[in-house]
């Protein structure tokens, strides 16, 4: 692991105040790191913290605790930086019905301050990339769902960020637009983009990442490969890998809550 | 990793996301309609409104004491009582204490002696700006049976002192006839009857100012609150709804430029809407008011001068508005229940408008600081051509420090996490909780 690091979270907390629950704890001292290059796969229940963590990495939402750097710009200090080095997709992250999927790609780009020539150049090879041509001038709101994620990829990597940031990405995706959306992923690792990824499926996750991070009730339990969670749970489907570390969790908190546990 | 190369200065960024939003808002059809066709609608709903509050202050005038200069030709003689039977009680109400009117006999001539004297003379010769005198009546000489009343109807102590000779004078006149057939011994009828003859010394130009200026200012804020209202909505609780707020968020250029990015565009649509209804309004009172006949004396023309003149105390308002409207409704998780939040709020802007257009109300220096009314006053004295400097500076210097503060304000409130991501829609009661709470990227 001699490449450099890509995402680096140390004791990361996010709390959430509610008027009804008080304070609700969606993430707990987590410790992240992914390099350069890397497909980095962050697994967990619903309701584990994987979004809330994400959102924190992606600068959405600020952390109550602990500290995040994208690229080596902290995410609290400089989050405009942090923005203009990541590509974040998620299924929150809808496009602009009224605009055209070409005026989505030129906003964004603008926005970044691409200048012209190579702002047209770009926009031009992403339409033929991601084959979106033969709708470019087609408001948001009429495309299928499909063509609405290859618009959204298209708009996530248009400034070539060096992370990429996604969230359940094929989450209510037919087959076809997930397969397509799993080669994408598999693409961004040949061209050096380290990718984190949020996935309840684990076949996903199997397939896809070189390290996985299993995450549960906002901490992360374990981090390594495949092989090496196999290792050390024990087990060789990664659902009982899943499984073994979220139930030896529990056993930990049992313990930990129990009277005279937390000495113990 | 290599930093990304490009940047974007938060000013451009300001401006590419308002047009952004500004052409997502055109292409948005229930926004254009509700923002552009239904002000225009509304109009007849907005004159009703302006005569009910006119009615009320239809009271206050009755307590005004007016002053009327009683001049008459070298040789004629003004007829005994009737100083007495103008300031007095009405004939149909001989009890009745009567209305505050001064009888100021003066005489006409070229070279007056006393500034009564040379307000008669220039009333009688088309002047209106008297300041003394609100009217003068005018007897005529000799033989010749006639009283001519000269006022300015733009002045409305001066339309109050034509309403109270009216009430007066002609029972008078018939009381005089009377007393002469006596003396004559003759029938009253074979008598020539006292003309009575009102003159409207105010150009016709001047009488549509005043018209005007009773409508014009209410419907300048209903105008730029109506344009701000859908589009405040739709880019906020609209945003929400469409599920495309995150992706806002990620825009890479500060958040204080995306929202301020956003009541510009709202702001930009309130103008638009502003500047069409008022050319609406341009282009087809005076062709209204023509198929009226003869029953209106007077003409509209919009006037050109007072709108450039009241632009940027406009345009500052037009902002005040759109951050305030654009803040609360992005406490709104919907479409429909950011148009049900911003329904009360929208009367905050409307009520003092209507109250804005009651005779009697001007701009002092104390009233340039009352937020709404402040531009509806000033621009109500600028339509009639009042010079009233100090408070025009006044009234722009709270609109600007009202527009930065409601600006300040929105721009904070929308910063918020608890706000800008939640599902469900926030009560305007915990806005100042929601200012105070953490939980902000810039």
């Amino acid at each position: 692991m001699d490449r450099p690091a890509a995402i680096e979270a140390r004791g990361l907390e996010k709390v959430f105040h509610d008027p009804q629950r008080g304070d609700v704890r969606a993430v707990s001292g987590l410790d992240l790191l992914a390099l350069e290059g890397e497909i980095y796969g962050l697994l967990g229940p619903n309701g584990a913290g994987k979004t809330t963590t994400l959102r924190i990495l992606s600068t959405i939402l600020a952390p109550t605790g602990g500290t995040a750097r994208i690229a080596g710009v902290d995410v609290t200090r400089d989050p405009l930086e942090v923005r203009r080095r990541i590509g974040f997709l998620s299924s929150s992250t809808g496009l602009y019905p009224r605009l055209t999927a070409r005026e989505t790609l030129e906003y964004f780009g603008k926005l970044h301050g691409m200048p012209p020539e190579e702002l047209r150049a770009r926009v031009e090879e992403l339409l033929d990339t991601f084959d979106i041509r033969p709708f470019e001038h087609g408001r948001c709101d009429g495309l299928s769902t499909g063509q609405k994620q290859r618009v959204s990829i298209a708009r996530a990597v248009l400034h070539d960020p060096p992370v990429l940031i996604l969230d359940e990405p094929t989450t209510g995706l037919d087959i076809l637009a997930s397969s397509a959306m799993i080669d994408f992923i598999h693409s961004r690792r040949e061209a050096g983009t380290c990718v984190l990824f949020s996935t309840h499926i684990l076949s996903e996750a199997e397939r896809l990442c070189d390290r996985i991070g299993v995450i549960h009730a906002g901490r992360m339990l374990d981090v390594g490969t495949l092989d090496e969670l196999r290792e050390r749970t024990g087990r060789r489907w990664l659902e009982d890998v899943f499984k073994a570390l979220v139930d030896s969790s529990r056993e930990t908190s049992a313990i930990a809550s129990a009277p005279g546990g937390a000495r113990a | 990793m290599p930093a990304p190369r490009h940047r974007t200065s938060p000013f451009r960024a300001i401006l590419r996301i308002a047009k952004k939003e500004l052409l997502a808002s055109l292409r948005d059809r229930q926004t254009a309609i509700y923002t552009f066709v239904l002000p225009i609608c509304l109009y007849p709903v907005i004159f009703w409104v302006a005569i009910q509050g006119a009615l009320l202050f239809q009271g206050r005038r009755e307590h005004t004491t007016v002053s009327i200069g009683l001049a008459r030709a070298a040789d004629a003689v003004i007829p005994e009582g009737l100083p007495a039977a103008l300031a007095g009680p009405l004939p149909a109400d001989p009890e009745g204490s009567g209305q505050p009117i001064r009888v100021i006999e003066v005489d006409v001539r070229e070279e007056p002696a006393t500034h009564a004297e040379a307000e008669a003379w220039a009333l009688r010769e088309g002047s209106s700006d008297a300041d003394a005198l609100d009217a003068v009546l005018f007897l005529a000489a000799g033989d010749e049976a006639r009283a001519e009343l000269f006022y300015d109807s733009t002045e409305s102590r001066a339309t109050v002192a034509r309403a109270r000779i009216e009430e007066r004078l002609p029972p008078f006149a018939q009381s005089l006839r009377a007393q002469r057939a006596i003396e004559l011994s003759v029938a009253p009828d074979r008598l020539d009857p006292i003309a009575i003859e009102m003159h409207d010394v105010a150009p016709s130009r001047d009488r549509g100012a005043v018209a005007l200026s009773m409508m014009l200012p209410m419907l300048l804020v209903i105008m730029a609150v109506m344009g701000a209202f859908f589009p405040a909505v739709d880019l906020t609780a609209g945003e929400k709804e469409r599920g495309t707020a995150e992706t806002t968020m990620l825009l890479p250029v500060p958040r204080a430029a995306i929202h301020e990015g956003k009541i510009l565009a709202v702001c930009a649509t309130a103008v638009i809407a502003c500047f069409l209804n008022l050319l609406a309004i341009g282009l087809s009172a005076d062709h209204l008011l023509a198929s009226l006949g003869s029953a209106i004396d007077f003409r509209i023309e919009l006037p050109v001068t007072a709108l450039l003149a009241v632009a940027p105390l406009a345009l500052l308002f037009a902002f005040f508005v759109s951050a305030v409207l654009t803040g609360v409704a992005g406490l709104a998780a919907s479409f429909k229940e950011g148009q049900a939040m911003l329904g009360p709020t929208q009367m905050l802007f409307i009520l003092p408008a209507v109250a804005g257009i009651m005779p009697g109300l001007e701009l002092s220096p104390a009233m340039a600081f009352v937020p709404v009314l402040n531009v509806v006053l000033a621009f109500k004295a600028m339509l009639v051509g009042k010079a009233l400097y100090l408070e025009y500076a006044l009234t722009a210097g709270a609109l600007l420090a009202y527009a930065l503060a409601a600006i300040a304000f929105a721009v904070r409130l929308l910063s918020r996490e608890s706000v800008a991501l939640s599902g469900k829609t926030l009560p305007l009661t915990n806005v100042l909780r929601l200012l105070r709470s953490g939980g902000a990227h810039r």
